[in-house]
C-alpha cells in the first residue's frame, strides 16, 4: 500500500500495514451506528480494567476502576 | 527545487472519507509545474495510525511541510504541526487554508511550530514560497498574503494577496496523487438520489470560487472577496470578514469549457460517472452571467457526450447506464423552472438547497435573499425538473422560537420532508462568529481553542447562539420536531412560558448585532 504519492522516490518508504482496525474498533463504530435501545455497549477505549491496564493508563483509569469494584 | 510534503488532515471522522483535498491537490499541481518535487499523504483518506504519520514526516528531508484545511480539522492539524516539530524538525512548516485565514493570529499563538501561515488564496503566495526556498533566501515580508514570526517573536502580516483573475490559468488537481481507487471510488456513493447512490466512480470537481449572498452562518475562506485588511486596537493589522455593515464580495468561476474539458478527461481517465460539484453556490454563477453559465455548461455536457444514457432516452436510470450524472447547489430565489429542466438534461441528479428555514423572520434576518414562498418554488420546479431537492434546514437561529419551529414542521409534513436538521453554529469568519464571539467563549471559559477542537458539521451543538433556547432544549426540540410531535412542543411551549415571561429574542438579536456593527471604515491594503 503506497500511501505516499508523489513525482519522485522518497528515501525512506513508507510501511502502512493493511489491517488498519482492529477488531475492538470496527465493532464499537459500527455497534455506535445503530446505538439506541438495546444497542449498547462498552467502549475499551474508555474503560480498562486496573490489572490489564498498561502502564501508561493505569494511573489514569485506577479511579474510575476501583469505583467500579466498590460497587461490586 | 524544494522537496514538498503536503498532509491532509483527517475531517469528519464518523464518516467514511468521500471528498478528495481539492485546495491540496490543486497546489500540487501548481507546485509541479513549477518543477518542485512533490508528495501527498492523505491522512484523512487513508485513516492510518500515528506510526505511520511519523514514518511520513520521516520519509525524506523535506524542506517544506504543508497542512491545512477547514475549522473542522482543526484538531488533526495541530496534531500535524507537533509531529513534523518533532520528526521533521527541519522542515518549514507551512499551514493555511479556511482555519488559519479566519483568524490568522489567534492560530499562529495556538499552533507555534506553524513558520508561515498563508492568509487567502495560496495558488500564488505558496509557490512564491517555494521559490525562495528554491533560491535559499527566505523573506516571507516580501510575499503577499501571509502571516510570519518576527525575530522578537511577534507576528506579521504582509498585505493581502490579490485574488487570481483567470481560474482557468489553474492546472487540474494533481488527481492522481490522491488514492482514488484505493479509498475515493470505494465511497462513491452519495445518498443524495437514486443516480448518486449507485455511483461507482464519483469525484469532486470545483466550477466556481464565492458566492454573492451574505448568510450570516458562512465563512467563505476569505477568498470570494470577504476579507478586509484593518489595524486592530492593538495597532496590529487583523483580517475581519463578514461582519454587520461590512459585507463585499468577489465571485469567479471557471469557464463552461474548462469544467466540461477537465470532467471529460476524467471521464476518460478514471471512467468517472458521477460528478459532485464542490461550489459554494452554482446559482450564483449562473445569475451574475445573465443566465448563460450553467446553459453553456450544460449545452457542452451534452455536445460532448456526457449526458447520461438514461436521461437521453428517457428511460430508469440503472446499472447499464452509461455517461455522467453530476449533482451540485441551488438557491431558492436564484434557480429557475427552464435552468433546472435543461440541467436535468445534462443528467443532474440532485442539488443542494440551504433552505435553512420556513420562518418569514428567521429568513428576513439570515441575509440568504429567500423567503418561505422562494423555498416552496423551487421546491415544486426542481421536482417537476426530475432533479431531487436535498432540503437542508437549521434550528437554534438567533431569534428561533416556537412558532418559527412549528413553521419548519409544518413545511415538512406538507412537502414530505425527512430531515433531521443541522444546529445554528458560529463558525470562525462567519458574522455570527463576529456578533457572537463574547458568548461563545464565555460557553468555553474564554477558551477560543477547546472551541476550535469541539467544532464539527453543525449536526451537535458546540456554542449556542439562540437567544430563547440552551442547549438542552435544543436537542429536545429537535427531536420533538423530527417526529412532529406538535403536542409535546404545545405542552413544552407552556411551561417555556410561564419560565421566560418577558422573552424578546427579536429585540435581542437586533441589540447583538447593532453592537458589533463595524461602523468604522475598514482598510483594504491591496
Amino acid at each position: 500500500m503506497d500511501v505516499l504519492k508523489g513525482n519522485f522516490k522518497t528515501r525512506q518508504p513508507v510501511v502502512a500495514d493493511e489491517s488498519k482496525e482492529d477488531l475492538n474498533s470496527q465493532f464499537e463504530r459500527e455497534a455506535l451506528k445503530r446505538l439506541g435501545g438495546s444497542i449498547a455497549f462498552v467502549s475499551k477505549k474508555k474503560f480498562l480494567f486496573g490489572m490489564n491496564a498498561d502502564a501508561d493508563s493505569a494511573a489514569a483509569e485506577t479511579n474510575r476502576t476501583d469505583a467500579v469494584k466498590s460497587e461490586l | 527545487m524544494a522537496k514538498v510534503l503536503f498532509i491532509n488532515p483527517l475531517v469528519r471522522e464518523e464518516d467514511v472519507p468521500r471528498h478528495i483535498p481539492y485546495g491540496i491537490g490543486l497546489l500540487a499541481s501548481i507546485a509541479i509545474n513549477a518543477g518542485h518535487q512533490v508528495q501527498i499523504y492523505d491522512a484523512n483518506a487513508w485513516r492510518l495510525g500515528d506510526h505511520v504519520l511519523r514514518q511520513v514526516l520521516e520519509a525524506d528531508d523535506w524542506d517544506v511541510v504543508a497542512t491545512g484545511g477547514i475549522t473542522t480539522a482543526y484538531g488533526y492539524i495541530k496534531k500535524i504541526c507537533q509531529f513534523a516539530d518533532e520528526y521533521a524538525p527541519d522542515a518549514l512548516l507551512v499551514a493555511g487554508g479556511g482555519f488559519l485565514t479566519a483568524m490568522p493570529r489567534e492560530i499562529m499563538t495556538f499552533l507555534p511550530q506553524v513558520n508561515i501561515g498563508v492568509v487567502g488564496e495560496a495558488f500564488e503566495t505558496f509557490n512564491e514560497i517555494l521559490a525562495q526556498i528554491d533560491a535559499n533566501l527566505l523573506e516571507p515580508a516580501k510575499i503577499a498574503g501571509v502571516i510570519y514570526r518576527t525575530p522578537d517573536g511577534g507576528l506579521e502580516l504582509t498585505p493581502p494577496r490579490k485574488l487570481l483573475h483567470d481560474l482557468d490559468t489553474l492546472p487540474y488537481p494533481a488527481y492522481d496523487l490522491l488514492p482514488l481507487e484505493e479509498v475515493y471510488f470505494k465511497n462513491s456513493q452519495a445518498l443524495y438520489s437514486e443516480e448518486g447512490m449507485m455511483a461507482r466512480q464519483r469525484i469532486d470537481v470545483n466550477g466556481s470560487y464565492g458566492c454573492s449572498l451574505v448568510c450570516k452562518f458562512c465563512f467563505h475562506l476569505g477568498i470570494t472577496g470577504d476579507m478586509k485588511y484593518y489595524e486592530n486596537d492593538e495597532g496590529e493589522t487583523d483580517v475581519v470578514f463578514d461582519a454587520p455593515g461590512s459585507y463585499t464580495r468577489s465571485i469567479r468561476y471557471h469557464s463552461p469549457r474548462y469544467i466540461v474539458d477537465m470532467v471529460k478527461y476524467l471521464h476518460e481517465r478514471y471512467a468517472i460517472d458521477f460528478i459532485g460539484f464542490l461550489d459554494e453556490n452554482l446559482m450564483t454563477m449562473h445569475r451574475a452571467t445573465r443566465g448563460t453559465w450553467l446553459t453553456e455548461i450544460c449545452n457542452l455536457w451534452i455536445s460532448e457526450g456526457l449526458q447520461p444514457k438514461c436521461v437521453r432516452e428517457g428511460v430508469e436510470h440503472d446499472e447499464t447506464c452509461k455517461g455522467v450524472h453530476w449533482g451540485g447547489t441551488s438557491h431558492a430565489t436564484l434557480c429557475d423552472p427552464e435552468i433546472l429542466k435543461h440541467m436535468r438534461q445534462a443528467g443532474c441528479s440532485h442539488l443542494v438547497y440551504g433552505y435553512e428555514s420556513f420562518s418569514t423572520q428567521i429568513l428576513r434576518r439570515l441575509g440568504k435573499a429567500s423567503t418561505p414562498k422562494t423555498n416552496f418554488r423551487s421546491f415544486y420546479w426542481t421536482m417537476e425538473s426530475g432533479i431531487r431537492p436535498i432540503p437542508n434546514q437549521i434550528i437554534g437561529f438567533p431569534t428561533e422560537d416556537f412558532d418559527s419551529l412549528r413553521d419548519n414542521m409544518k413545511a415538512w409534513d406538507k412537502l414530505g420532508i425527512i430531515v433531521k436538521p443541522f444546529f445554528a453554529t458560529p463558525y470562525p469568519g462567519s458574522a455570527w462568529f463576529h456578533v457572537y464571539k463574547d458568548r461563545i467563549l464565555e460557553q468555553y471559559d474564554g477558551d477560543l481553542e477547546r472551541y476550535l477542537l469541539e467544532l464539527g458539521d453543525a449536526t451537535n451543538i458546540t456554542a449556542v447562539i439562540s437567544e430563547n433556547f440552551n442547549s438542552v432544549e435544543l436537542y429536545g426540540l429537535r427531536e420533538l420536531m423530527v417526529r412532529l410531535d406538535y403536542a409535546r412542543l404545545a405542552e413544552y411551549e407552556k411551561q417555556w412560558n410561564l419560565q421566560h415571561p418577558d422573552a424578546n429574542a427579536i429585540k435581542k438579536a437586533d441589540e447583538a448585532e447593532l453592537l458589533r456593527r463595524i461602523t468604522k471604515p475598514v482598510v483594504i491594503a491591496a
